[in-house]
């Protein structure tokens, strides 16, 4: 794999734009500080990084990044929720994006603080989640769908059907651990909207799990691919960046998106409110955008990167792989999860309940 | 036991310390939450405290009673194994040789320095499908296959046509044996506690008077181990009970206990208010069992006195 | 003694079958850690199959300044927890055992609420305690982790308190009133004689408060900051993707140190001893 190298250009364009970034600042409002503290909270999920991506930015910046590592999405919102313990830049996905809109829990974002913006591919330009892309900008996407051992599995496993209502291979089928996905996927298996709200539908889709409990084997605590790895499981629902790193390791292996159609995920940067480096954030955010920088972490780490000018830099072999980029045809069926309120969490927890207790 | 107005400056020297800690520290923050669970959500980070019991009747469900149920079953299954274990592995340290007896304890210890998670991970690559466990089973299967082809018997399938590798994750009995495997210094250490000074004289008695060992057992050694009987319990009972971990990377598809609800309620659920009310019902039913014990152990030093 | 006499009535240690209960327990315990540490040498990103020995992952481990980072915040942390957490644990079995006073049943029932709480209600109570009454975030190290040292101490030293209770259960109060008959004042007969005798149990509560702060994940992550990360919340956060071996090889060298660290203490009470 070429791994793009992070040089001096970079760093040197970097710097420019640090130039113009102090430059903007001059006429900023006196809401930021004069000198603020060479410092950085990254808050973000584990391997998600690049290699050197935190060394580069505190060589282009001066700035320390400490990066601190949260497990999921309501790890990182129940951490937050009882206000800001320090952190600059956290990575949020989409529902939890608009969730912490909703609360407001996040600081707007100063478009012209970040001109890397440019990079970013105009389909993730705006989102319904965030209208104007005021508090969160793109950092990687992807999907979940299926993960499957291929001497195991009668050919492509290309339909729900398989995890979610069959006893075909009884025993072997890891599903997740979390409710409002699986309750949200099952959704896509029966037909309905991945977000349907309607309670007797969500009836269903538990009766529908209710009546597969028994084929399957463990609902995985985010570790399916492990499972799959070990061949404790010969079929899971996972994320694909989770299936893509043990595909490196087993070609036996191959991941699929369903022909209902599944979920798309979007992981953001955001700065949370109360943050005590706002202009070192900003500085951060636009910097895991630069091609370079951004071409190395999504070399890394194996995820659909969002930036344009990044994805030039990369191989074709990352371009055309199906499991990181699916189908057009496919994204299309996918859908956006949403955050569909409080009554909604409630019901599906309560489903889920009952799900794990039958 | 002496009466705390005999000795006031005594007793104030060693209540005033722990005391204001647990109030300060502990007692007011259980406070908050305990507030919050008479409280209700409004919207999504907002709690308003309503002093209704709503979150309460919730609970009150039967599908909760049931997960509670199954919580009990589940502690009390394990403390009864750590009991078990624990109390051969605390007579086995306490008459071992005194020079022997740190290092024996270290070795109980030594394991629970190890991170619960890392722990637990590990005893999933112990006990999965392709694991230690089944390895060695199947290495004595293929050697005792071998064995009965020596004499004749191998082509009888006596051991059937292939080794079945034992399913001894992600269902009950991984539950119960991780919460074993994670709780039982907490048996054995307060059970080693109470036999170590043990009087040894009313064991030879017991013996000399014509008692057997087993007789000696139940009636000498337990009654006399019974405070750290009694602490071993508790301790391992409690926090059996509240696990989520274990039973989350352990269990199969119906392993879930309680705890696992009151987490999803901090977290996924976001809804506080009832995993406060939960926690609390969780420390009520605790809280009764505890006073009811000291109670009756009052009542029978009282009993025993008079 | 000769090796080859029959045991004695109360030599259970030589007893065959106990023994035997030892050392199955032992490999219930120690197959897991065994496993730990062969996949620590493991060439592969996961714990799955064995690929051939490496030692990169300790170099790794090595080089991940926030592991280390973390993995000092812990021993600090656990180590202030337990002086602490013995302290007042004793204090409180000391005064459980030998006072009668007004409210006791239910002071009792307080120390052991602690005990009783479901981790993830107690780290939510301290979050929302801290946030209330405004902590401040950012301390000087090792002050920023007050927060967590506190939490911790609140839930080990009524586990200490049980222990030690335990112990003080079989004490004769009359060896401390004889010694204060024979002219020893308060301070001398608790420092000559109840200490002594307390000794074991306060060795065994250090022993699980050490342990109870060094292995806590769910209040220390309710509690802890950017800057504030232990051993076990960065573990989690590593783990939870899927299990490195440089996970392993930390783990690993924290059971060597702890091991070496023991045998000396260990070697140094051996030798106190014998002199």
């Amino acid at each position: 794999m070429n791994r793009p190298k992070t040089g001096g250009v970079s760093r040197r364009k970097f710097l420019a734009g640090m130039g113009a970034v102090a430059a903007g600042l001059k006429f900023a409002p006196s809401s930021v500080l004069a000198a603020e503290e060479k410092k950085l909270n990254f808050y973000n999920w584990d391997t998600y990084i690049g290699e050197t991506t935190l060394d580069d930015f505190n060589a282009a910046s001066g700035v320390e990044v400490s990066m601190d590592l949260f497990a999921d999405n309501d790890e990182l919102f129940a951490k937050l929720k009882g206000g800001n313990p320090g952190y600059d830049v956290i990575v949020p996905t989409n529902d939890f994006v608009e969730r912490m809109i909703t609360a407001g829990m996040l600081m707007p974002l100063d478009h012209a603080l970040i001109p890397n913006i440019a990079n970013i591919d105009p389909t993730f330009r705006d989102a319904a989640f965030d209208p104007g892309r005021k508090y969160s900008l793109p950092y990687m996407w992807g999907t979940i769908g299926i993960g499957y051992r291929k001497s195991k599995i009668d050919g492509v496993p290309d339909d729900w059907k398989w995890v979610l209502d069959s006893d075909r291979y009884a025993g072997k089928i890891a599903l997740m651990g979390d409710g409002t996905t699986m309750i949200q996927m099952t959704m896509k298996y029966l037909g309905y909207p991945l977000n349907e709200t309607d309670p007797a539908k969500i009836k269903q889709a538990e009766a529908v799990l209710i009546k597969q409990k028994p084929y399957v084997k463990v609902f995985a605590e985010d570790n399916g691919q492990d499972l799959l790895l070990s061949g404790e499981v010969d079929i899971c629902m996972e994320w694909n960046g989770d299936i893509l790193q043990v595909m490196e390791e087993d070609d036996d292996i191959g991941y699929v998106v369903p022909k209902q159609g599944g979920l798309l995920w979007q992981d953001c940067l955001c700065i949370p409110t109360g943050a005590p480096h706002p202009e070192n954030a900003h500085a951060f955010i636009n910097f895991l955008l630069d091609p370079e920088a951004g071409a190395a972490i999504a070399d890394f780490i194996q995820y659909a990167t969002p930036n344009m000018a990044a994805k030039k830099l990369l191989s074709a072999e990352y371009n055309s792989n199906p499991a990181i980029f699916p189908p057009q045809e496919t994204i299309e069926r996918c859908e956006v999860a949403t955050y569909n309120g409080a009554e909604y969490t409630r019901e599906v927890d309560e489903a889920w309940t009952r799900i794990m207790a039958s | 036991m002496e009466s705390w107005r005999r000795n006031p400056l005594t007793f104030w020297v060693f209540a005033l310390p722990p005391s204001l800690w647990l109030a300060v520290f502990f007692l007011a923050p259980l406070a908050l939450v305990w507030m919050m669970s008479f409280g209700e959500k409004v919207g999504l980070i907002d709690i308003v405290i309503s002093w209704r019991p709503d979150n309460y009747l919730r609970a009150m469900d039967p599908l909760y009673l049931q997960i509670f149920l199954k919580s009990f079953w589940f502690a009390g299954l394990t403390t009864a194994v750590c009991l078990v274990m624990g109390f051969l592995v605390a007579v086995a340290i306490t008459f071992a040789p005194p020079r022997r007896r740190p290092l024996l304890l270290l070795l109980v210890m030594l394991p629970f320095w190890t991170n619960l998670l890392i722990r637990t991970y590990a005893l999933i690559a112990v006990f999965r499908t392709k694991g230690l466990v089944n390895f060695g089973l199947e290495q004595m299967w293929e050697w005792s296959q071998s064995v009965l082809q020596g004499v004749g018997l191998g082509d009888l399938g006596l051991l059937g046509p292939e080794f079945e590798p034992l399913q001894l994750l992600y269902n009950n009995f991984a539950v119960v044996a991780g919460l074993v495997y994670v709780h039982l210094p907490f048996m054995v250490l307060p059970l080693y506690a109470a036999l170590d000074r043990m009087d040894r004289s009313f064991i030879e008695a017991s013996l000399d008077l014509g008692a057997g060992h087993i007789r000696t057992f139940f009636s000498v050694v337990i009654p006399l181990a019974m405070p750290g009987i009694v602490s071993g319990i508790i301790i391992t009972f409690v926090p059996a009970l509240g696990s989520f971990l274990t039973p989350d990377l352990l269990g199969g598809t119906d392993s879930q206990m309680i705890a696992n609800v009151i987490e999803r309620q901090f977290k996924s659920a976001n809804d506080w208010p009832f995993g406060a009310a939960l926690s609390f019902i969780l420390m009520y039913v605790t809280f009764i069992a505890i006073a009811l014990r000291s109670l009756w152990a009052g009542r029978a030093r009282r009993g025993s006195a008079a | 003694m000769s090796r080859r006499a029959p045991p004695g009535p109360l030599d259970y240690g030589r007893r065959l079958w106990l023994r035997f209960s030892l050392w199955a327990t032992f490999l219930f315990l120690y197959a897991p850690i065994l496993m730990l540490v062969a996949f620590s040498f493991n060439d592969s990103r996961r714990n799955i199959v064995w690929r051939g020995f490496t030692l990169k992952y300790y170099e790794k481990a090595w080089n991940n300044d926030s592991l280390i980072e973390a993995f000092t915040n812990s021993l600090t942390i656990a180590l202030v927890s337990t002086v602490a957490s013995v302290i007042l644990g004793m204090m409180t079995a000391v005064l459980l055992w030998r006072f009668r006073f007004p409210g006791k049943a239910p002071y009792e029932g307080a120390m052991s609420l602690p005990i009783i709480i479901p981790e993830i209600c107690m780290g939510v109570a301290m979050m929302a305690f801290f946030a209330r009454i405004g902590w401040p975030a950012n301390l000087p190290w090792p002050l920023n982790l007050g927060a967590i040292t506190i939490a911790h101490i609140s839930f080990s030293f009524p586990f200490v308190a049980m222990v030690v209770r335990a112990r003080l259960a079989r004490f004769n109060p009359e060896l401390e009133e004889a010694a204060r008959d024979l002219g020893a004042s308060q301070w001398q007969s608790f420092r000559d004689v109840l200490l002594p005798y307390m000794r074991p149990g306060l060795v065994a509560g250090g022993l699980l408060a050490f342990t109870l702060s060094l292995d806590d994940f769910v209040i220390t992550f309710f509690t802890s900051g950017p800057e504030t990360v232990t051993f076990p919340v960065k573990v989690y956060s590593m783990i939870r993707f899927s299990v490195t071996p440089e996970v392993n090889a930390a783990s690993t060298v924290l059971i060597a140190i702890t091991l070496f660290l023991t045998t000396i203490a260990l070697w140094l009470q051996n030798r106190a001893q014998s002199s």
